[in-house]
């Protein structure tokens, strides 16, 4: 086996990694701007000189103040001093989560949220509409590239598989159980319908990365409101007990089931199972190349079978199969679906463990 | 897979899905998800309280975009502090306390829109021009209520710091004799700025949610 570090694996961890900072930094940036609006900001950097909250706001101030709008020059003043209303346009840039996110201007929804507002309220809105382009266009073209590209629990749970790679070196046991796959179509279904019943979008309570981003934003919000009060450091008396949802997932990936959400329970990547299936760019295995190693089935984090070329809907094209290739037979291409390549829910092969 | 096989497997998820879904709306009317609902402040541009429970999908853009930081998600932990009390399905939808810190009508920048209803990707907040006639017609957060029992103007001593909070002031809540607040329900649009400034505690004067107050 040759380890070689492949671009697309490194730019995919450098997108999951910016995903989770940018999670953790955008209320700061939302404190920052009320700070600012406040006109409070130098005093609160300087009150808070030397904490986690203080040198936060000082690092987005020096951010923001170094992009073109951010400082302003008076008259009668020798240096420059920041532009109120810049670098309060430059903190709008960034909004939300994973769930529902504002960047750059650009509105985007993940299309299970907009799918339950919808049902629950029987009203389709203009701004719905809307948030759900930029994620509908490219999900209809790479599939469920959210999973492998932004979705933070994704990458949490590729680490906790990552951590049982070291538990096995460990020689500590771990168990595979494996589920059935179309649990996660059901759970799409009764969460929709309960939702129009209820009149409530339920599945938000429990999708993960939804989870995630409101905890996160707690957390921080809290570590700010501790700093207001003079309690600097850190503490996470911010979190609720969902987060013991997340921990107990994690625990139950780490020790039981490998990727047992993201491959058995998922509701959000149901949906975009779905509104994937026909996608033109996808995972092709070269026949005439494979020699049958099964490298790829083992490193594959969904149980698919690229050896076999059935990747089917399920398939996240995040790539691990391509890297575990030693003889460049996986690799992206464009291919309008074959029969073969859009079946159903394919069977879990048991070489992967 | 043989039809007679393909048909009992889709029956059987069938029967699965359905008692699934029983399951969940009776644990959901159990919890009172949409039983027990208590009435909160809401953003400026929110639908009634039922729709607004349907549409919002508790993404939390609203209190991000909010310059005053007065839109908090309605958690256990935050409502508690104010004797409040989230029902099963407010849980993380945006609630104002005017107590803690009350809506400026995005006084302090420069936007074309309230920012919070410009977030919201759902419609939960409908859009609202920040023009002066506008705001009046079409935000409703509630109506600021004044306890006379607790308020110093109406107990021998001026104040009228509410008065001046008020961003309508002379129109929403005037000043009468001895500096009394006089509220004119047409143009009070619920902000809270008088709640926030009363020095009184238990304060005086009051924003009441809409569904209470009409």
């Amino acid at each position: 086996m040759k380890f070689e570090i492949h671009k697309l694996q490194v730019l995919r961890r450098v997108v999951q990694i910016l995903v989770i900072l940018l999670l953790l930094l955008v209320p700061a940036i939302a404190r920052y701007a009320n700070s600012v609006a406040a006109d409070d900001i130098d005093g609160h950097i300087e009150a808070w000189d030397g904490s986690i909250q203080g040198e936060t706001l000082a690092g987005i101030d020096t951010v923001f103040r170094a992009f073109p709008n951010g400082e302003m020059t008076r008259p009668g003043l020798d240096t420059p001093e920041r532009n109120r209303q810049g670098v309060i346009g430059y903190s709008r840039a960034f909004r939300g989560g994973p769930w529902s996110a504002e960047l750059f201007g650009i509105s985007m929804s993940d299309p299970l949220a907009a799918l339950e507002s919808i049902i629950a309220s029987k009203h389709v809105a203009r701004v719905v509409l809307i948030s759900l382009i930029v994620p509908i266009i490219l999900t209809v073209l790479f599939g469920r590239i959210f999973c492998s590209w932004i979705c933070p629990m994704g990458f949490i749970f590729e680490m906790t598989d990552k951590l049982r790679k070291a538990l096995k070196f460990l020689e500590i046991k771990t168990y595979n159980i494996r589920f059935r796959r179309d649990t996660k179509f059901s759970l799409l279904v009764v969460g929709l319908v309960s939702s129009a019943i209820l009149s409530v979008p339920i599945l938000g309570y429990i999708y993960p990365p939804a989870i995630f981003s409101r905890e996160l934003h707690d957390l921080v919000f809290t570590l700010f409101d501790r700093a207001e009060a003079k309690m600097f450091g850190f503490s996470l008396v911010g979190l609720t007990w969902m987060s013991l949802i997340l921990l107990g997932i994690i625990v139950f990936e780490l020790l039981v089931s490998r990727r047992w959400w993201c491959r058995y329970v998922c509701p959000g990547g149901a949906l975009y199972i779905l509104l994937g299936a026909k996608r033109p760019m996808r995972v092709k295995l070269l026949e005439s190349k494979c020699t049958r190693c099964v490298d790829c089935v083992v490193a594959c984090p969904m149980g698919l079978n690229p050896m076999n070329n059935q990747m089917g809907m399920e398939c996240d094209s995040c790539g691990e199969c391509i890297s575990s290739c030693d003889d460049d037979a996986l690799k992206y291409a464009f291919d309008m679906g074959t029969a073969a390549a859009t079946t159903m829910i394919p069977e879990t092969v048991s070489v992967g463990k | 897979m043989s039809e007679k096989i393909k048909r009992r497997h889709f029956l059987k998820h069938l029967t699965a899905s359905a008692v699934a879904v029983a399951g969940t709306t009776a644990a959901g009317k159990w919890m009172g998800g949409t039983g027990e609902v208590n009435a909160c402040i809401r953003p400026p541009g929110a639908l009634d309280e039922k729709d607004f429970l349907a549409t919002c999908i508790r993404c939390g853009r609203c209190g991000d975009a909010c310059p005053n930081q007065c839109i908090h998600p309605f958690t256990e932990e935050l409502a508690k502090t104010h004797a409040m009390h989230p029902g099963a399905a407010q849980r993380n939808t945006p609630v104002i306390f005017p107590r803690t810190q009350a809506c400026m009508l995005c006084n302090a920048v420069e936007s074309d829109y309230l920012l919070c209803t410009e977030a919201c990707p759902t419609g939960a907040l409908q859009k609202i021009e920040k023009k002066i006639n506008v705001l009046v017609e079409q935000v409703n957060m509630g109506k600021a209520v004044v306890d006379k029992t607790l308020c110093y103007s109406f107990n021998g001593a001026s104040c009228g710091i509410c008065v001046h909070a008020c961003p309508l002031e002379g129109k929403a809540l005037t000043a009468g004799m001895w500096e009394k607040p006089l509220i004119d329900p047409d143009y009070c649009v619920g902000c809270g700025l008088c709640e926030r400034a009363c020095v009184r505690y238990p304060q005086a004067i009051r924003v009441v949610p809409p569904e209470i107050s009409s």
